[in-house]
């Protein structure tokens, strides 16, 4: 599904990724863990094509093909789906008018028959259930005025909605309360299936007891340093990070 | 003779060239007599300094718009409608709602209040005829009253449209001033609005002639105590579009809602010159204007709110945000407060930049390729303030009609 060789990648000026490579199979749950400043949203950002994150040595491959060569609509239309740290808000842009619009894009690009107005009202409707939000923010502005958990859990609904091949959520449990974090979860766990990628990345090892990874990965000062089963986040929330830091710069 | 001298002189023989013997006799010759004393504006005035009044000199002033003979097509968005072609009433007026009286001017009744700019004067001077709206005391006037000012010619010449609204004490409308049309005809429109006690209109000043077109326009409004006004006033550029607008808040508790879009997109120009005046004490004030430019447009935002000495809680706010959708595109927006009372509250901002980039990125990260998710963003900031207006019919059709310039 995603390959990520020797990655070095720099934002400004300033290389943030150095030499990070990850595997990712149809159907697995990742996470990536790490301090604050380990280039944990590069990442993301990178894979989902955000303009001032550059490339500058090594490549990503996503089906076999290089993402370097998409826009990053195309990356989009081919199946990656980015769920935001910080969804922006856009007023006058109803939620319902940015779904139909993403939805038309991605069906289009796929050779698929888009839906009709119906049906999609209908199954935007269904994925606002799952993640209970109120159908009325369906008409409102997107993410306009939305609480922050509002706007995490409108991700998700967007996420349950275009069904990617491969969902990357950037910080998606940060600043939630556990009620909203179960939410989420909920939605996301709906979503795993054996052809559908997960990359979550995350501070918290909290979001691992709702969303169980099937490998952890320890990002640090932008390379991962250590990657495990499950058992391994356990072992981060009760070391921290200092040991593998230190263990990562002696390799 | 510089260009400015040579306007002026068309102005004058313009002016002298209408003399009909009727019920506006006495106010042309006055205006007349007012223009002689003022100067043509250039861009030395400060009130002129970006727009530039040169594209009059292909004849706009030499010549009266004649009487039209074709039908103009536009969109029906009241109960009730009349049209004005070229500054000339229809034989017969509609049947109004209960509530509505009108009168052509020549029969009567029009204002002797003095028009703020040499357009205006112009206005006066030329005009054939013009109408007043009249509401009745304390009725409210069911529906909304479309009235259409149609400008259509092939070659240049001058057309003045007047409308003068007069809301008497108690009463509600909602009224639609819609100017459409082509050609390279400039449209001289001037409206006063007197607002009496405690009156409620909804007006909208629509301007969608086509992009040859010219248009200078007037607004003038005086607000009695406790009247409310929810006005909006939407355009898209042409040759030269100059609107000015002055509200008087004349009567305590007086408020005053305007919100307005204008578009300029190819090399098209707008320039809006607004002036909120506080007179009396305790009146609100709130204008949210947004402007978009493109390609080689060309947009000015002039807002001033004058603070009078007596108009103590005032509350007064303005705002101008406005997008520049290319590198060649313009807008020059300031804003003015002159304030002579302490205890008032003023708010002015105004922003111009181009598209966000965050938003853009985010709306690329589903899927939504850069020229539709750039349309949907200059939709989505126009839209913002259009869904505020209070009839779903004007505003339908002002999203489709502003979103074909996106």
């Amino acid at each position: 599904m995603l390959e990520v060789r020797d990655l070095y990648a720099s934002v400004g000026g300033k290389e943030i990724l150095k030499g990070l490579s990850l595997s990712v199979k149809p159907g697995e749950v990742h996470a990536i863990m790490g301090p604050n400043g380990s280039g944990k949203s590069t990442l993301t950002n990178v894979l989902a094509g955000r303009d001032g994150y550059e490339v500058t040595a090594g490549e990503i491959l996503f089906e076999g093909k290089p993402l370097a060569d998409m826009e990053i609509e195309e990356r989009a239309q081919a199946g990656i789906f980015l769920a935001f740290q910080y969804p922006v808000e856009i007023p006058g842009v109803s939620n319902m008018e940015f779904l139909k619009a993403s939805l038309e894009a991605l069906y289009t690009a796929q050779g698929k028959e888009p839906l009709d107005a119906i049906s999609l009202l209908r199954r935007a409707r269904e994925a606002c259930q799952l993640v209970d939000l109120d159908q009325q923010f369906l008409k409102r502005g997107v993410n306009e005025d939305f609480s922050g958990g509002e706007k995490k859990r409108n991700e998700i609904m967007q996420m349950m909605l275009l069904e990617p091949k491969l969902a990357l959520l950037d910080e998606t449990d940060s600043g939630l309360d556990i009620d909203a974090l179960q939410v989420i979860a909920k939605g996301v766990n709906t979503l795993r299936n054996a052809e559908r990628s997960i990359v979550m990345v995350t501070h918290y090892q909290r979001l691992l007891d709702y969303i169980v990874p099937d490998f952890v990965h320890v990002l640090a000062d932008g390379k991962i340093v250590k990657s495990g089963g499950k058992e391994l986040a356990l072992e981060l929330e009760e070391k921290g990070y200092g040991w593998l830091t230190e263990e990562g710069a002696a390799v | 003779m510089t260009p400015a001298e040579q306007l002026k002189d068309s102005t004058l023989a313009l002016a002298n060239s209408a003399q009909q013997d009727d019920g506006l006799s006495v106010l042309r010759q006055r205006a007349r007599k007012q223009l002689q004393l003022l100067p043509f504006p250039d861009r030395k005035h400060e009130d002129w300094k970006y727009t530039s009044l040169h594209p009059l000199t292909a004849g706009q002033l030499n010549q009266s718009a004649s009487a039209l003979q074709s039908t103009p097509s536009f969109p029906v968005l009241g109960d009730c409608v009349i049209v004005i072609g070229n500054g000339f009433l229809p034989s017969q007026l509609p049947t109004l709602p209960a509530g509505l009286s009108v009168t052509p001017l020549s029969a009567g009744g029009v204002s002797d209040a003095a028009p703020d700019t040499l357009f205006g004067w112009l206005n006066n001077a030329s005009l054939n005829d013009g109408l007043l709206l009249k509401t009745e005391r304390n009725k409210k006037v069911a529906g909304i009253v479309h009235v259409v000012f149609f400008n259509h010619s092939t070659t240049p010449c001058h057309a003045a449209n007047q409308l003068q609204v007069e809301m008497a004490e108690g009463s509600e409308l909602t009224l639609i001033e819609h100017y459409v049309g082509s050609g390279p005809i400039l449209t001289n429109a001037l409206t006063r609005i007197n607002s009496g006690a405690n009156s409620s209109l909804v007006h909208y000043r629509l301007q969608s002639e086509t992009a040859d077109t010219l248009h200078i326009g007037n607004l003038q409004i005086d607000q009695q105590r406790d009247s409310r006004i929810d006005s909006s006033q939407l355009m898209r550029g042409n040759v030269l579009r100059r609107n000015d607008v002055h509200v008087r808040l004349l009567g305590s508790g007086a408020n005053l809602f305007m919100r307005g879009i204008f578009i300029a997109r190819d090399n098209s120009h707008i320039d809006n010159h607004i002036n909120v005046e506080h007179v009396a004490a305790h009146c609100p004030s709130d204008q949210v204007y947004k402007g978009i430019a493109g390609e080689k447009g060309r947009a000015v935002f002039n807002g001033r709110i004058h603070i009078h000495p007596y108009a103590k809680e005032s509350n007064a706010a303005l705002s101008n945000n406005n997008m520049l959708l290319s590198n060649e595109a313009e807008i020059d927006s300031k804003p003015e407060l002159e304030i002579y009372n302490d205890d008032v509250k003023c708010a002015h901002g105004t922003t111009i930049g181009q598209m966000d980039i965050e938003q853009l990125f985010y709306l690329r990260s589903r899927g939504i390729d850069e020229a539709t998710a750039k349309r949907m963003l200059g939709t989505g900031f126009v839209n913002e303030t259009l869904n505020a207006m209070p009839d779903d019919v004007v505003r339908d059709w002002a999203i489709d009609w502003l979103g074909e310039a996106l």
